[in-house]
């Protein structure tokens, strides 16, 4: 190809011995949008760095441009035109949106920064992506998709040949990927190659000219877009790994613990309704972002609710926050283990009771004997491994971590319990102990279990039922056997 | 039983996993008291240990709550300004209306100014160092304007401050009775316990259920109140309200606090911790002044205890950060 801005070939890239690429081989044209599939773990965002610069690839031939770069670093990449955004946004929210373009790189004379040369080339840029955003309004007050078109105005006021673009769409409601469509497919009319990563095989056709996907390090599939069908796509992607996923014998449920109708919030879910039986673990499967750890958030009350009910063993529900809908004896496991999970300097003893002190002494006072004694029995049964009932939380492992917080709620004998992501950053051996425990706690204490996630995986190990949600509605339910890896990704695209 | 043996075990790692934080400053104490008795022929005295901790206890009382707020990740700048207010109050009120309602406007001062306080930070969620550093200001003008500028000057109202019970003055055994009360809530209420939850991590806290914010206000309003206690006994002391007789108080407290191993950060520290620390400032003071050391040299030595006080939190954070 004449035109070709990037050709990677036989790319190897090991971390501590282990390779997570195996001879990866990517070409970009000009003009050319190329999505980047594969699941979590897959290697696209090691692969991408590498293009950026920001890992440096252990063999293999980096070509640029027609430059053949023997020690590619950000520097040099910059140079070269390669940009990347990211879905976390990098902007400054407090600045105006003229700053926020030429961030870092403020027209100037001396010392003193260009206003006006600043506000009329960022007018300029936004006029080219077409655009209807004030220079001078403060980015922290945009909307999400709005601030992302920010940066892709940053990257083209920066001469930029390689758009690398990582989950951009994530956070973004309709309206706004349509917008950063039309401005990917007016960058392509300006010969700019684009690489665009996702999860969402609906947008493939719509944005992207060619599909590669890779699995486990390895490319496995290179087609042409409007070829590729959603089937070979998510065949592709999962190999044979979805076989290995025995389903766990189901529970045999009948009592409704939680009923849920029309359930809404602004517009994080709509419309969502569902029941969940004592002793059952339900999974909300979806992509971040597609309204399901919302909605555990808002039945704990840490979200608004803005329509719909609530009904806990037949009677209405209405939280009034978190600390009430503990009270009423529901369990929440947030996502962000760190922020709003564990207690960091205190023991594991502490972590692990402090829902439960109310039980643990009288008048206000805490037999911290009890703490102890409640740690050292969890400890046995849930095989935590630690130094004893006082070690600092934060010594211990992440799966350790989690199995500390799931036990939280099970002594303080919640009848409901909400987990989001109950396995994030949970080593692999230590997740199916996280599976087997959840399970086994339903069954024996009859509490019902919601699970919000983001693998299917998790999935297919750990619920009896699940409801699969795409942009904050649920598009499917999969009962029993039907729970499927294919079928859940296949619907949550 | 073997739940005994459980207990002893676990208080011998208690120990274990304390011993760092006030190990290097109890040994200091130490190393403090023999440099002063072997100094000066007056220190290691009975009469010299009662005034040592006389001259505490007023900072001690106050001590408590600021150890409370200290591990919930809270700071009162305002205790020094609301002692001087009180006195104030009392050097007014005692001579007209006696010295029950002398103290009952104490109270109900304490109790305002600490819910004033507790309203700032948990409900219009104001940072507590500038809210307190606000009310620090204020209430250090309010009380120059109580008397406009002067020292009121009072009468029967020394037994406060200066009455022995049992040959023990009774500030300290105040300062005692509230201390033990502060060890107990923290160790052993559930009280306590929030408060070293929602310092360790206030996001946490919120999601796991803890009222945090009716939490932190009654630990305002007790600091209140312990400032306000802490003016009376001054004021007694001195039979007199004097605008200034509190000054740096916050300084005091927070530098005892910190000696102690209680962290900046929160989640972290101990009434026991905080106990020592008070001490070696006071055997400090104490010692300098026998040494014949202007007392101007007091507040240096102070303000190079809290600089080594913090500079020992710090350097204890960065080292458990990199080992973990």
């Amino acid at each position: 190809m004449s035109n070709e801005l990037v050709s990677l070939q036989d790319i190897r890239k090991s971390f501590s011995g282990v390779e997570v690429l195996h001879g990866v081989d990517l070409t970009l044209g000009a003009g050319e949008v190329l999505a980047l599939l594969g699941e979590n773990g897959a290697g696209k965002s090691t692969l991408v760095k590498i293009l950026a610069g920001d890992i440096e690839p252990t063999s293999g031939s980096i070509d640029i441009r027609g430059t053949k770069v023997a020690k590619l670093d950000v520097y040099q990449a910059r140079q070269l035109g390669v940009r990347m955004i990211f879905q976390e946004l990098n902007d400054a929210p407090a600045l105006t949106v003229a700053e926020n373009i030429f961030l870092g790189q403020w027209p100037h004379s001396g010392p003193f920064v260009g206003w006006n040369e600043m506000a009329e080339k960022a007018k300029a840029v936004l006029d080219r992506l077409e655009v209807d955003i004030p220079v001078d309004a403060i980015a922290g007050q945009l909307r999400v998709g709005e601030r992302q078109l920010l940066e892709i105005a940053r990257a083209l006021t920066q001469d930029t040949k390689v758009l690398v673009l990582d989950e951009p769409t994530a956070a973004l409601s309709n309206v706004e990927v349509e917008r950063l469509f039309s401005v990917m497919d007016q960058l392509r009319e300006e010969g700019v190659g684009m690489i665009y990563i996702t999860h969402r095989l609906d947008e493939v056709a719509r944005v992207a000219d060619r599909v590669q996907v890779l699995r486990d390090g390895s490319s496995v599939l290179t087609v042409d877009a409007k070829k590729a069908s959603r089937e070979d796509l998510v065949s592709a992607m999962l190999g044979h790994a979805s076989e290995k996923n025995a389903r766990p014998e189901l529970a045999q449920t009948s009592e409704t613990a939680v009923q849920v109708s029309g359930l809404t919030s602004f517009a994080e879910f709509q419309n969502v309704s569902f029941t969940v039986n004592r002793g059952e673990v339900l999974a909300l499967f979806g992509k971040i972002g597609s309204g399901t750890s919302e909605i555990c958030e808002s039945l704990f009350g840490l979200r608004a609710i803005t329509a719909g009910s609530v009904e806990v063993f037949g009677k209405e529900y209405k939280t009034k926050g978190p600390a009430h809908s503990a009270d009423q004896g529901i369990g929440y496991l947030p996502a962000d283990r760190q922020r709003l999970g564990s207690f960091p300097v205190r023991s594991v003893a502490e972590n692990l009771a402090v829902r439960s002190w109310k039980r643990m002494g009288k008048f206000g006072f805490v037999n911290r004997l009890l703490e102890h004694q409640a740690f050292n029995r969890w400890a046995e049964a849930l095989r935590i491994v630690s130094r004893g009932s006082t070690q600092n939380i934060s010594t211990l492992s992440g799966g350790n971590q989690q199995k500390v917080l799931l036990a939280r709620w099970f002594e303080a004998g919640v009848n409901i319990l909400l987990l989001v992501e109950p396995t994030r950053g949970v080593d692999v051996g230590a997740r199916r102990d996280i599976y087997e425990i959840i399970r086994k706690q339903a069954k024996e204490s009859g509490m019902a279990v919601i699970v919000a996630t983001s693998d299917y995986e998790e999935v297919v190990l750990l619920a009896d039922r699940a409801f699969v949600m795409s942009r904050g509605e649920v598009v499917s339910e999969l009962t029993g056997n039907s729970v499927e890896a294919s079928k859940l990704i296949a619907a949550a695209s | 039983m073997s739940n005994s043996k459980n207990e002893v075990a676990e208080s011998g790692a208690k120990v274990r996993r304390r011993m760092p934080d006030v190990a290097p400053l109890l040994g200091f104490l130490i190393l403090l008291t023999i440099f002063f008795t072997v100094t000066s022929e007056y220190f290691l005295d009975v009469d010299n240990f009662k005034n040592i901790f006389v001259a505490l206890a007023v900072t001690g009382v106050v001590c408590v709550p600021g150890t409370m707020l200290m591990i919930a990740g809270q700071v009162d700048l305002s205790v020094g300004s609301a002692a001087a207010v009180s006195g104030m109050i009392l050097g007014n009120v005692v001579n007209s209306y006696g010295i029950a309602n002398g103290l009952l406007a104490v109270l109900v001062f304490g109790l305002v100014i600490g819910a004033v306080n507790g309203f700032f930070v948990t409900v219009i969620g104001v940072n507590s160092l500038i809210t307190t550093l606000g009310t620090l200001a204020t209430l250090y003008g309010i009380a120059l304007l109580i008397g406009n500028g002067q020292t009121l000057m009072m009468k029967n109202f020394e037994w406060l401050g200066t009455a022995q019970p049992a040959g023990i003055p009774l500030p300290i055994i105040i300062f005692f009775v509230i201390a033990v009360v502060g060890i107990v809530v923290l160790r052993r209420t559930r009280f306590g316990r929030s408060l070293y939850a929602i310092g360790s991590n206030p996001n946490a806290a919120r999601v796991v259920g803890i009222r945090s914010n009716r939490i932190l206000f009654a630990t305002f309003v007790l600091s209140g109140l312990s400032s306000a206690l802490a003016g009376a006994i001054l004021c007694s002391q001195l039979s007199a309200g004097d605008p200034n007789a509190a000054r740096g108080l916050e300084l005091e407290v927070i530098t005892a606090i910190v000696l102690g191993g209680a962290s900046l950060a929160g989640g972290r520290g101990t009434m026991w911790g905080t106990i020592i620390g008070l001490t070696t400032i006071g055997v400090l003071n104490n010692g300098l002044i026998l040494l014949d050391v202007p007392t101007f040299w007091q507040r240096v030595a102070q303000g190079l205890m809290l600089i080594l006080a913090v500079s020992f939190d710090a350097t204890r954070e960065r080292l458990a950060a990199k080992r973990r």
